[in-house]
């Protein structure tokens, strides 16, 4: 931006191991302190204005392309709004399939956040040598866990696959329920590879508890600002992925809303736009901007709810609150929580695999335009996403809003990259190891922009320390 | 690892599913990684270039003033650039904007639109540079792409497909719904490489992987009036994820 009056910025673009566009700018005072950080994201593609005019029944396809990392979260939101307007039930079987996919996705997604994505600091060290901190040198050193991040991902990408026949972008789930009926043989593949899933990320739960003390210094400046967390939970209170309620609470436990109907998640929250980010930023109406700041995703989903719902993550649960108190704040446990909660996903896809409706053959209710209006709101693997359409007399959309999951993070977001940089960022030196914690901190929160633009190779990477003129003060290059 | 070919992966505007189908070819990838040097690059700026590379993999569509340089940018320091993925090779979901006023558009999205910086048009990247192939897809096939490096490799010709999705639905025995059930198909004319995936689940082609070679548009519109379907329909169904291909937004545009 071009209103910078303070005398130095450090640019930090691009920021790796997240999604291209965006980058961090990181701001000294005279003394050399860090005055403030924010994070960018500069891609625009408009959705909810190049959607006007479309058929309503498009736009799960359509949606599905905001996003090549989690379209089955769009696919899912977009489809309940239209199941909305068209004033349809799916069928059970057709329920039980959108949840199985659902929470397939969210292991996926999960499992490339936390192993290819954040491990590789965790295992090496955030000063350790970029040329082997990413998911090939875990190979080298750590081949075993490497194998249990790349066959859990693979497994969900799998279920995804064989579920809607293609991993990206499938075009299986639609408005009325889904297009085809789960086989005997598709169920039972499916199943067969859940108990290795599952001790895939035992093993990584375990490693991580007995290493989670030596990351107290992570753990204590990480986005530890106080927050309000929101997401879906059952009616009583188990985590839940696809409908449900809404809850919000505060720092403390403090509820502030619950027992919202999805449909009204637009009452609970507003949309700011900052002038340094495309990316709009949420709060709870309740507390105001910038009061309302507020968290969603698996740290969020683990906290509003009073239980995981499945045997072997409340046991998880259980420990993780007795380790970390009751409501874990800083944002480093969003690890922890992908982790028990990647567990929970598969002991909930086991759950719906045994249930004799799954493989029932009525898949699809079929209707007309019934209201004018539907809204969709389903758990990403991010946090909360919704989808609102208006549609006219012949269901052609006149209006469209979407509240992603990264939107909800982004005040929080920022907050953090500013504690981190003030821990961490000296004008007078930059090092590898302070530039890399500055991008982790973002990556804690897994933003819906994440890329696979992580795994072989030499990252590249240019920060470069500027004084009032321009003139370049320190670079790294890696 | 020197003396291998080098490998660049730059993103401009898109969702990073064609990417993501680079990192999908799990069992693949570590083959591959003995023959070429993978290095991924989120975003470099115009400035800050390495290179060169021999061959540099492009997705997303270009929208906004700096993407246009940066793209100038990549070509510079590209022996073989390979458009992949339908907004780099038509402009992509996001060329739907282009009948919009911009403007508008940012209006309707952004309480604040004066922040943002957008160029009129999404557009592909062979509107800025020079491109030496072209993978078409929403997302790109996994196998058209390792075929693709492969072939660059290689020194010979990508054998990326010129027939249509009937192709594939006739492989597949899948039965021609348009003909059995009188749905609007974008099959006769969108490239073979989906797998003929959605009229195996009884719906009509969107035209995800863009316009076949010579695809006879006009001719299929023909059809889908013949079938009831009204002009507006017609229209929309030409212009959705590769509704800036020049042949679809022509036959588009015929018809509303």
């Amino acid at each position: 931006m071009t209103n910078e009056i303070t005398t130095r910025r450090i640019v930090i673009d691009p920021v790796t191991r997240i999604e291209g566009h965006s980058k961090i700018t990181i701001t000294l005072d005279e003394a050399g302190e860090v005055a403030n950080a924010r994070f960018h994201v500069t891609q625009f593609r408009g959705f909810e204005r190049m959607v006007h005019g479309r058929p309503v029944h498009e736009m799960p396809s359509l949606m599905a392309r905001i996003c090549g990392i989690c379209p089955v979260s769009h696919l899912i939101a977009a489809s309940k709004a239209v199941d909305a307007i068209m004033a349809v039930t799916p069928p059970p079987a057709a329920l039980r399939l959108r949840r199985l996919m659902n929470l397939a996705q969210i292991v996926q997604s999960h499992a490339l956040s936390f192993f290819h994505l954040s491990s590789p600091d965790l295992l090496f060290g955030f000063d350790a040598d970029p040329a082997k901190r990413h998911l090939y040198g875990l190979l080298a050193e750590h081949p075993q866990f490497a194998r249990d991040g790349i066959a859990l991902r693979r497994f969900g990408q799998h279920v995804i696959e064989l579920l809607g026949g293609k991993r990206i972008h499938p075009a299986w789930i639609v408005p009325g329920g889904v297009a085809s009926p789960l086989t005997a043989e598709v169920r039972d593949e499916i199943a067969g590879g859940l108990p290795e899933a599952i001790e895939s990320v035992v093993r990584a739960l375990d490693w991580y508890k007995a290493s989670l003390a030596g990351w107290a210094e992570e753990e204590a400046v990480w986005g530890t600002t106080p927050t309000a967390f929101l997401g879906l939970v059952t009616p009583d209170g188990e985590v839940e992925h696809y409908d449900g309620v809404l809850r919000a609470i505060g720092p403390d436990g403090t509820v502030i809303h619950d027992e919202i109907a999805p449909d009204d998640v637009e009452r609970c929250v507003g949309e700011a736009v900052e002038p340094w980010s495309y990316l709009k930023s949420s709060y709870l109406t309740a507390l105001g901007h910038p009061e309302g700041i507020y968290r969603v995703g698996p740290l969020a989903r683990l906290n509003i709810a009073d239980r995981m719902g499945t045997p072997r993550a409340d046991e998880e649960l259980a420990e993780l609150r007795e380790r970390l108190g009751r409501y874990p704040s800083s944002s480093f446990h969003y690890h922890y929580t992908r982790l028990v909660e990647t567990l929970s996903c598969l002991e909930r896809m086991a759950h719906l695999l045994q249930h004799p409706e799954v493989t029932d053959v009525r898949v699809r209710a079929t209707a007309g335009i019934n209201r004018a209006e539907g809204v969709g709101v389903a758990e990403a693997p991010r946090g909360t996403l919704m989808h609102h359409y208006v549609v006219d007399d012949g269901g052609l959309v006149q209006h469209a809003n979407l509240i992603i999951a990264t939107g909800q993070n982004n005040l929080a977001m920022n907050a953090g990259v500013k504690q981190v940089a003030q821990r961490y960022v000296r004008a007078d030196r930059l090092t590898e190891g302070m530039l890399n914690r500055v991008e982790a901190v973002i990556r804690c929160y897994d933003p819906c922009l994440s890329c696979s633009t992580h795994a072989v190779g030499e990252m590249p990477f240019h920060v470069q320390l500027r004084g009032p003129a321009g003139e370049v003060l320190d670079e790294l290059v890696r | 690892m020197a003396g291998l070919p080098k490998l660049a992966v730059w993103k401009f505007s898109s969702c990073d599913g064609c990417q993501l189908s680079l990192l999908h070819c799990e069992d693949e990838l570590l083959p591959l990684l003995g023959r070429i040097e993978i290095a991924y690059f989120p975003e470099a700026t115009r400035t800050e270039l390495d290179g060169p590379y021999d061959v540099s993999l492009v997705e997303g569509s270009v929208t906004t003033p700096e993407e246009a340089e940066r793209i100038e940018a990549v070509r510079d320091r590209s022996e073989v650039l390979v458009a992949i993925g339908a907004c780099a090779t038509t402009g992509g979901i996001q060329a739907l904007r282009n009948s919009a006023d911009v403007d508008e558009l940012a209006r309707v999205v952004y309480a604040h639109p004066e922040y943002l910086d957008t160029l009129e048009t999404s557009s592909p990247i062979s509107a800025h540079v020079e491109v030496d192939h072209e993978i078409q897809g929403c997302p790109i096939s996994r196998g058209q792409l390792l075929d693709t490096l492969l072939a660059i490799l290689t020194g010979r010709r990508p054998n990326l497909p010129q027939s249509s999705v009937c192709m594939e639905c006739k492989m597949l025995g899948t039965p021609c719904l348009m003909v059995t059930s009188g749905i609007g198909c974008l099959g006769p004319v969108t490239q073979a490489g989906c797998g003929a995936l959605c009229p195996s689940y009884d719906r009509g082609c969107f035209g995800c992987y863009g316009p076949k070679e010579l695809p006879n548009t006009a001719a299929l519109a023909g059809r889908w009036s013949e079938l009831g379907i009204p002009a507006d329909a017609v229209a929309r169904a030409f212009r959705t994820f590769t509704g800036n291909a020049p042949a679809f937004r022509e036959e588009s545009d015929r018809h509303g």
